[in-house]
Order: structure tokens, then C-alpha cells, then sequence
């Protein structure tokens, strides 16, 4: 049992490392496009507003914070409590992509489309990157749900795993406001 | 994920269990060994293809060139050339080497030489073939596109892998194939991680076990950590082509170009020299081990050997600059890329010297496998010296692009890797099938193999340092090629016959899976945990998990007095009287 | 198989050559290459003796009993950590320092139009064509006296000629064998560099940077004048260019102002 406890957790940090090396080379690209600019958003672009992209950090914090709860419950044996927050936290991740949606229509009416430049390029390439993610998280979710229906000894070690990447991805996309909305 | 407790695993039945989606890391280990074998032939003929255009252009290339091209009477078309020469190389790389070294050596190896009975996570395995499986018939898919399959170089370097440079699917097919075959290597890095870190047997620090498992495993910590940076560069082009975003695009021909094409390269070589090391060091490995159990001594400072290796693996992650000096990036950037590319020298100057080491008064075997560990000695010898020109920025600025950089990357690549492959396919086989491979066949082929090799790759080094650049369809076009031409056919003749010799050992490696002589247990006389059980082993490999009491390497010790001139790892290490 | 019998004019030795060196620094990369190889070459044998001489010294029929040694003896770390230094030492100091100071003393040492004889060449590349510009009388780029060329460079002897360089679609990378240098020409920005030409004759450029199909045909023809030849050349098109140069053609007005 403790070994498969170690192996999984070794598991998820390579996972992780490895999908943080792909968010760091975007950030890495994003750092040159933003060093190498005179101005940002460049000249006739603006910036995009930042109520939608808020309202989505909200949504996956609080997400995450279920998520987080989710694993108490499963530590603690109580399997009702755990399905009801997994609920939440899938209703929260669902409200976050509806709000990336958002975004992008917002984003296209406002006249900053795909195909005009390099801000649009940054601003839609990567939230659609983690936008994929998410979607992988929530299928992730999914399987949780799946895996909460019939009791077994790693129910546990599976709510962990499934909780580090979403709290990765919450992690990720607080990073993306930052640095591509806020500053 | 659900984790591997090491426990034995009831034995598949059915066909489809076990040999299809098979859990048991000793058929996907063949499975990636077939699949890596093929590959290897796809991209042989491929460079031959290549070969001959540049031997002989303007003439049908024999027997089936009018089968290959038939719209052009046989000759190699200019746009065929260049997706030969861009899918060789993609083929080679992911598709042959990968597979091979990672894929089959990697999953036979390391569980069984660590005395583990499975991968940690046997699924992922799987799920690991599959998609690199997935990844190959999108690469082979691509070929038959009305436009061609991918046609700028391994390193689709943009903007001309941007819709400017390659309309048409066959750029678009390469970035998801290469995608696919990330997942597929970031799965196999999970895996062999963890086994590594969490199955090995009891009793075994991880200086007891055997360089091949710590190449491997260096291997795959540098693939966790670099493939997806790659991954990144290929979801950008691919947006670039498809969605119509600008990353990569510039220049008047991008109508609305403000992006940068030099970041790909930047992000290309971040992943792309930790890459040549993820290729390399199984093949270090395996040679390291090879040199020790034939020579009958212990491998001379093997902790040394391991930890030139991980330097190594730490310095390819900050040295790639050196790829991309010609496009002018900062002098403070260019200088301390050149520094530090020289310091990879120290560790593997500490490496040779302990290769050297091991054979030093030996009691050398000159078995097939052996023959092929000496001979990476020899040209990755050549290679890794021919790098220093290249590592110099001013002898760069003249040889980057040219045949030069070709005949260096094949030697320390292309050619000690195949050796290296070849070394542990003639070790293992009996191993693995359960009988021997002939051994004056393995001989010829390695003569056939080595002498023709340095042929070509020499004869590139020459033909680089003349002046003659890369990726060109005809010599012809420049005056000051022509009189390269004799050095050019001689090469070209040399590839033909390597791989005329390359039959011979298609040939010996399914005679011998058949018809070759029953292997007993320990062919080679040799006491790593995986010659302790039978040949082929068991499903579940170990019936009693073994126990380590000694190295991997305990050879010729004076006081054994049993017979053997060896230990196994499993066995107390025999003290002398003290 | 004419390659097999060669050997009775030109050597393999003489055909590996590099092409003619006709700047004043071309010999300092020729020179650092032999210096390089020279060591690596050392290095090599070195390894040869190893391979070759343990395999026959120490085969199974000479040597029956093997010497059972781990290699970690206090001896046997001072000898690899020796030969560690030694290549560090001998070959990576020395051609990093060599390497550097040629390019901080020649290379990246760019000329100054106003205190030296430079001549100023903006470089157009695009597939699969080699453009170059000089500016006209008025010294100015992108103005309609300027001289352009495609796929035909003509430079004057005895004068440094400075490049900037730029790519239209695809990067390209222009490369001069016989003055041994290249530097890649990359869209959306400027690269440079310079070289000397001494040695009056025609030559090749060639793009070394894999650009698409017709990649193996981007070549232009660099022409090396005496002084008094160039002036005369480029009087002759300064005039024909005014007369020529039509402010429409959209394939004639890529030049621009010449910065830094």
C-alpha cells in the first residue's frame, strides 16, 4: 500500500512537471513576444477587459477549493459528501469554460480576432491550450465521479491524483490572468 | 492511475490480451523492437533514396525507382527529395532510434534488470505503444496526401513550415504526429521513473544497478522534462496553420506577421539537444555494461561512469545555443553558449577514459555484442571531436548547414546508437526469443556495418569541410561542388552496401527466431538479475522477488572458487581471506 | 566508378579542401579548424591506442585472468579526473579563447561608414532569389538611384563590405564559402555582417538554410573587382538604374533605411 502510494505520487509529479514544462515554454514565448514589443497590446489593439477573465478565476478558485474538499470527504470514509462537491466542482469547471466562451465571443465582437496579430495570437492561443486542459480535467472529474461508485482501497490515492491536476490547472490559469489580463 | 504492487499478474489468454494490448512490459517491449525495426527500414531506404540523388542526379534510382516515381521515370523529384530528407530524418529520430533504445530496451531492461515483474504502471505501457503506434501511421498517412507529406527539415523550422512555406496537410499531419509520439515518450517517462525509483529489488541503491538502467533512466527524466516543450513549439505551428495565429509568422509575406519565427528555433533546441542526449545515453549505457561483462572485469569507475551521465544530462539542458549561432542572437548569448557547450567535454572525456578503463587488461571476448560496443567507442569517438568545430562559433559560422554538421550528428546520432542498438539486440535476443542469434553472421554484419558507415559519415565530414551545404537536391548547380562529386559517389556506394549488409541481419534475426539454437539461461556468462531466471522468462518473471547483495559488474574476482569466473548480483560478494 | 581511380591528379586530401579563401580573415576560421582538428586528432589516437591496443594486448587468448579492479583506486581517480582537465584544459580553453577573440577583434568588429572605406549592401532574400541593393549617389537607401541586383553581387577589392540582410518569406541563411562565413537572413529582422573580398574572380553564394523545394537553386553570383573596375561598373548602373527604376514596381521597393 505505501509503495503504491509513492509510486503514484512520483506518477503525478512527472505528469506535472511535464505539463508544467508546456505552460512554462508558452510563458517563456509570451515573455520574448512581450520583452520584444515597444508597446503592449500594440499600437490599435486594446486591452482586452478584464471582468470575464475575473470571473473565470473565480469560478476555478472556488472549483478548486471544492475539489479540495472532495479529498477531505474521501479521507474521512464519506462517500455521500465527496459526490455532492464533486458535483460543485464540475458545475464550477463547466461555468469556467462557459466563461472562457464568453471571452472569446467578447473578444471577436470587440474586434480582436484570431488572425490579427500577435496579442490576439497570445491571448486566444493559450487560453485555448488550457481551455484543453481543463476539458482533460474535466473528463478527469468524470472518472472520479466513476470511480466514487464502488467503494475500493485506492479510492483515495485516485481523488488525490485527480485533485493535484486540478488544482494544477487552477494554478495555471491564475498564472495566465496575471501575466496576460492584469499586467 | 492505479498502481503496480508488484504482485504476480494471472497470465493473459486470449490473443488479443496478450499479444495485442498486451500489459506485460516483455511484449510491448517487442512490440516497439518490431515497430522500431520497420521504421528503421522505411528511413534506410529513404536515405539511400537520398544517396543516390546526390551520387547521381538526373538518373532513375535502380530497381524501384520507377515504382516509387513514376510521373518523373524513376529520378527523385526535387519536392520528393525534400520530403525524403525531412521524413528520414523525423523517421530515424522518433520513429527508429526512439522505439528501439527507449521503447524495447527500455521496457525489456529495466524492469527485469532491477528485478522488478512489471512496469509500475502496466496500462500506461500499453496506452504508450498505442499512441506512439497512433503516431506512426499519422507520419506514414501523411506520405500519401495529394500535397506530400512534411517537407522542411526535421526542425520545420517556420515561417517556412507556416502556411507561406508548406500548404497543403503534410505539415499540419507532422506537428500531430510528433504531438502523439510526445504523449506516447511522456507516458513511457512516467513509467520508467517510477519503476526505477519505486520496483527495484530489494537490496538495490542505485549504484548497484547496471549502467543500462541508468541511461535509460536519465533518459527518461530528460524526456518527462523536454518533450513537452517541443509539444508547446508543435500546438503553436499547428495553430499557426490552422487556426491562422501569428506566433511564428514575419516579414512581408505575412500579411499580418508580428510574430517571431527564431523563438521556435529557440523552443525547437531547448527540447532539441537534450534530445540527442535522450538518444545517446541508452546506447552509453548499454556500451558501458557491454564492455565490462565481456572484457570480465568489473566496469572501471562505474559510480563515474553514472555520474558523467547525469552531468552530462544536466549540461545538454543549457547548452542548445550552439545550434543557432548563424541567426545572430546576442554576442553575451553566443559566448556563454559556446563556454558551456565545451564543458559537456569533461564528462565525456571522464567516460571514455573509464571505457578505456574497463578493457584495460581485460580478458576481452570478442563476441558480436562486444564487437558492436567497441565500435561506438570508435565513432562516437569521432563523433563527440568533430563537435568541438561545431561548438566553436567562428568554425561554426563556416560549417553550420554544411555536410559537416551531417557527418557529425550521424556519428554521435545515426551511427553510435545503431551500434549500440545493435549491441543490445545481440545480447538480449536469446533473452528475449529464447535463442541465439548466429554468430558469423552477427560478425560480417558487423563488418559490413562499420567499415561502409565510416565511409558515409567520414565522406560527409569531407565533403562539409569542402564547402558543401545541406539539403540540396543536385550538386551540379555550384561549379565549386563538382569537384566534390568523386567524395559524394564514394559515400553514396558505401550507403548502398551498408545497406546491403543490413539483410544480412534481417536475415539472422528471424532465422534465429526460429531455427536458432536453444539459449540456456545465462548465454554469456554474465550475473545481472535478469540471466538468473530462464530465457525467455516467465510471465511474471521472478517467482521469488531476488534479493541484491552485490554489483552488476563482479567479474574476474580472484577469490571465487566455484567455477565461474562471475557473481550474480544475487550472490554475497566474495570476500577474500582477510 | 571513377571515384577509385582519382588518386593519379588530385588527391582525396586536395578535393576536401575548402574553396579558395579571397578575404583577409577567412584564414583565421581555416586556421582555428586545423588547430581544432589537430587536438581532436590527438584525442583520437589516443582513444585508438586504448580500442586497438587493449583488444590485442588483452584479448581472451593473451590475457587469461582478467585484472579484477573497480577503477576506484586513489591512482586510477587521478588518472580520469588527469585526463578530464587535460581535454578541458588543452582543447575547450583554448579554442573558446581562440574562437573569442576572433570575434571580438574581427567579426563582431563592425566597420564604421564614417571613419573607414566600407561599402554599405542591403540584402533582400526570398524564394528562391538572391536581391542586393547599393545606395545611389545620395547615400541613401530605399531611394529611387539605388542599384539593385538580383542574384548578382559585384564588390570592389581592398574594401570592407558591410551587410544587412532580411528575408521576405522564409529564412534563408547566405552563405559565402569562399570568405568561410554565413549568417542567416531571417523575416522581420535585420542581421548582419561583413567581410573582405582580395582576390578579383567569380564566385558562389548560396543559401545554406533549408528554404523549400527550390532550395538547391538559390544561388548568386558573387563577382570580386579590382577598385577601378567596381567605380566603373558602378557608375555605368547608378545612371541606367535612374533611368530605369520605376516607382510602381512593388518588387523593386523593398529597400530601407539603413540603421545603426
Amino acid at each position: 500500500m505505501k509503495r503504491n502510494e509513492l509510486q503514484n505520487n512520483l506518477a503525478m509529479t512527472v505528469v506535472l512537471i511535464s505539463a508544467a514544462m508546456l505552460f512554462v515554454t508558452l510563458f517563456m514565448g509570451y515573455a520574448v513576444y512581450r520583452s520584444s514589443a515597444d508597446v503592449w497590446p500594440p499600437v490599435g489593439v486594446a486591452k482586452v477587459s478584464l471582468w470575464l477573465p475575473f470571473l473565470s478565476t473565480i469560478f476555478i478558485s472556488i472549483s478548486s477549493w471544492y475539489c479540495y474538499q472532495v479529498r477531505l470527504s474521501v479521507a474521512k470514509n464519506d462517500i455521500s459528501a465527496a459526490k455532492s462537491q464533486l458535483w460543485l466542482t464540475t458545475v464550477l469547471g463547466l461555468a469556467f469554460m462557459l466563461a472562457q466562451s464568453g471571452l472569446w465571443f467578447f473578444m471577436k465582437s470587440s474586434g480582436v480576432f484570431v488572425t490579427s496579430g500577435i496579442f490576439a495570437s497570445v491571448m486566444y492561443g493559450f487560453t485555448w491550450i488550457h481551455a484543453v486542459h481543463v476539458v482533460l480535467g474535466l473528463f478527469a472529474l468524470g472518472y472520479l465521479r466513476w470511480v466514487l461508485r464502488t467503494p475500493s482501497p485506492y479510492i483515495l490515492q485516485k481523488t488525490i491524483n485527480v485533485e493535484k491536476f486540478w488544482h494544477f490547472l487552477g494554478v495555471v490559469w491564475v498564472v495566465m490572468f496575471i501575466g496576460l489580463f492584469v499586467f | 492511475m492505479s498502481g503496480g504492487y508488484n504482485e504476480i499478474h494471472p497470465e493473459p489468454t486470449t490473443f488479443w490480451s496478450k499479444y495485442i494490448i498486451s500489459f506485460d512490459h516483455k511484449v510491448i517491449a517487442k512490440q516497439f523492437l518490431w515497430y522500431g525495426i520497420a521504421f528503421l527500414g522505411i528511413g534506410g531506404l529513404m536515405a539511400l533514396l537520398i544517396r543516390w540523388t546526390l551520387a547521381y542526379p538526373g538518373e532513375a534510382f535502380p530497381v524501384i525507382g520507377h515504382l516509387l516515381f513514376p510521373n518523373s521515370a524513376g529520378i527523385v523529384p526535387p519536392d520528393s527529395y525534400a520530403m525524403l530528407f525531412t521524413m528520414h530524418g523525423t523517421i530515424m529520430i522518433f520513429y527508429a532510434i526512439t522505439p528501439i533504445l527507449i521503447g524495447a530496451f527500455g521496457n525489456y531492461c529495466i524492469p527485469l534488470m532491477i528485478g522488478a515483474r512489471d512496469m509500475a504502471f502496466p496500462m500506461l505501457n500499453m496506452l504508450s505503444f498505442w499512441f506512439a503506434f497512433l503516431s506512426g501511421l499519422v507520419l506514414l498517412a501523411s506520405l500519401f496526401l495529394p500535397l506530400g507529406a512534411a517537407a522542411g527539415g526535421w526542425t520545420s523550422y517556420p515561417t517556412l513550415s507556416t502556411m507561406i512555406g508548406s500548404p497543403g496537410a503534410g505539415q499540419t499531419l507532422w506537428c500531430v504526429a510528433i504531438f502523439l509520439f510526445g504523449v506516447s515518450s511522456t507516458m513511457g517517462a512516467v513509467n520508467y521513473v517510477t519503476t526505477v525509483i519505486t520496483l527495484r529489488a530489494p537490496g538495490m541503491g542505485y549504484f548497484d544497478m547496471p549502467l543500462t538502467v541508468w541511461g535509460l533512466w536519465l533518459t527518461a527524466i530528460l524526456n518527462a522534462i523536454f518533450v513537452p516543450v517541443l509539444g508547446a513549439g508543435v500546438i503553436l505551428l499547428t495553430l499557426d496553420r490552422v487556426m491562422g495565429t501569428t506566433f511564428f509568422l514575419a516579414g512581408a509575406s505575412a500579411t499580418s506577421g508580428s510574430g517571431d519565427p527564431v523563438l521556435f528555433q529557440h523552443v525547437f533546441w531547448i527540447f532539441g539537444h537534450p534530445e540527442v542526449y535522450i538518444l545517446i545515453l541508452p546506447a552509453w549505457g548499454i556500451v558501458s555494461d557491454l564492455l565490462s561483462f565481456f572484457s570480465r572485469k568489473p566496469a572501471f569507475g562505474a559510480k563515474a561512469t553514472a555520474l558523467s551521465m547525469t552531468a552530462v544530462s544536466v549540461l545538454s539542458t543549457i547548452v542548445y545555443g550552439h545550434h543557432m549561432f548563424t541567426t545572430q542572437m546576442s554576442p553575451l548569448l553566443t559566448q556563454s553558449f559556446m563556454t558551456l557547450t565545451m564543458t559537456i567535454s569533461i564528462p565525456s572525456a571522464i567516460f571514455f577514459a573509464n571505457w578505456l578503463g574497463t578493457i584495460w587488461k581485460g580478458s576481452i571476448r570478442f563476441d558480436s555484442p562486444m564487437l558492436f560496443s567497441l565500435g561506438v567507442v570508435f565513432v562516437f569517438g569521432l563523433g563527440g571531436l568533430t563537435g568541438l568545430h561545431l561548438g566553436t562559433v567562428t568554425t561554426d559560422l563556416y560549417l553550420h548547414d554544411t555536410y559537416f554538421v551531417v557527418g557529425h550528428f550521424h556519428y554521435t546520432m545515426a551511427a553510435s546508437v545503431l551500434l549500440g542498438g545493435y549491441a543490445g539486440i545481440y545480447f538480449w535476443f536469446p533473452k528475449m526469443f529464447g535463442r541465439m542469434m548466429n554468430e558469423t553472421m552477427a560478425k560480417i554484419h558487423f563488418w559490413g556495418t562499420m567499415i561502409p558507415l565510416n565511409g558515409i559519415f567520414f565522406g560527409m565530414l569531407m565533403v562539409g569541410y569542402g564547402g558543401m551545404h545541406r539539403r540540396i537536391y543536385n550538386p551540379f548547380v555550384y561549379d565549386s561542388l563538382k569537384r566534390l562529386m568523386p567524395i559524394n559517389e564514394m559515400i553514396t556506394i558505401s550507403a548502398i552496401l551498408m545497406g546491403l549488409f543490413q539483410i544480412i541481419f534481417v536475415i539472422n534475426f528471424l532465422w534465429s527466431l526460429y531455427k536458432g539454437k536453444k539459449a540456456v539461461n545465462n548465454p554469456w556468462n554474465v550475473g545481472t538479475l535478469e540471466w538468473t531466471i530462464p530465457s525467455p522468462p516467465v510471465h511474471h518473471n521472478y517467482d521469488v522477488i531476488p534479493v541484491v547483495k552485490c554489483g552488476p559488474h563482479e567479474f574476474g574476482n580472484p577469490n571465487l572458487k566455484n567455477g565461474r569466473d562471475f557473481q550474480y548480483q544475487t550472490e554475497e560478494l566474495v570476500q577474500g581471506p582477510a | 566508378m571513377d571515384f577509385l581511380n582519382l588518386s593519379v591528379s588530385t588527391s582525396w586530401w586536395e578535393l576536401s579542401k575548402p574553396p579558395l579563401d579571397i578575404s583577409t580573415n577567412g584564414h583565421l576560421i581555416d586556421s582555428l579548424f586545423v588547430y581544432t582538428s589537430v587536438l581532436a586528432v590527438f584525442y583520437f589516437i589516443l582513444v585508438c591506442i586504448g580500442l586497438f591496443g587493449f583488444s590485442y594486448l588483452y584479448s581472451q587468448k593473451r590475457n587469461k585472468t582478467p585484472y579484477y579492479t573497480y577503477g576506484n583506486k586513489k591512482k586510477h581517480l587521478l588518472v580520469t579526473a588527469f585526463i578530464g582537465a587535460a581535454v578541458f584544459l588543452s582543447v575547450d580553453l583554448n579554442i573558446t579563447r581562440l574562437s573569442n577573440n576572433d570575434l571580438l577583434d574581427v567579426f563582431w568588429k563592425w566597420p564604421n561608414p564614417k571613419t573607414e572605406k566600407v561599402l554599405r549592401v542591403e540584402v533582400m532574400a526570398q524564394q528562391w532569389m538572391w536581391s542586393f541593393r547599393y545606395a545611389g549617389p545620395d547615400d541613401q537607401f530605399g531611394t529611387a538611384d539605388d542599384i539593385v541586383t538580383n542574384n548578382d553581387l559585384r564588390v570592389p577589392t581592398n574594401t570592407k563590405i558591410l551587410f544587412h540582410l532580411t528575408s521576405k518569406d522564409v529564412i534563408h541563411s547566405f552563405f559565402v564559402p569562399n570568405v568561410r562565413l554565413k549568417v542567416d537572413t531571417i523575416p522581420g529582422r535585420i542581421t548582419r555582417v561583413w567581410w573582405d573580398a582580395n582576390i578579383p574572380g567569380e564566385y558562389d553564394i548560396v543559401c545554406a538554410e533549408m528554404c523549400g523545394t527550390h532550395h538547391y537553386l538559390m544561388k548568386a553570383k558573387l563577382t570580386v573587382y579590382s577598385e577601378e573596375d567596381f567605380n566603373r561598373w558602378r557608375s555605368t548602373s547608378e545612371k541606367l538604374a535612374l533611368n530605369a527604376n520605376d516607382p510602381d514596381d512593388k518588387n523593386l521597393a523593398w529597400g530601407w533605411k539603413w540603421e545603426y
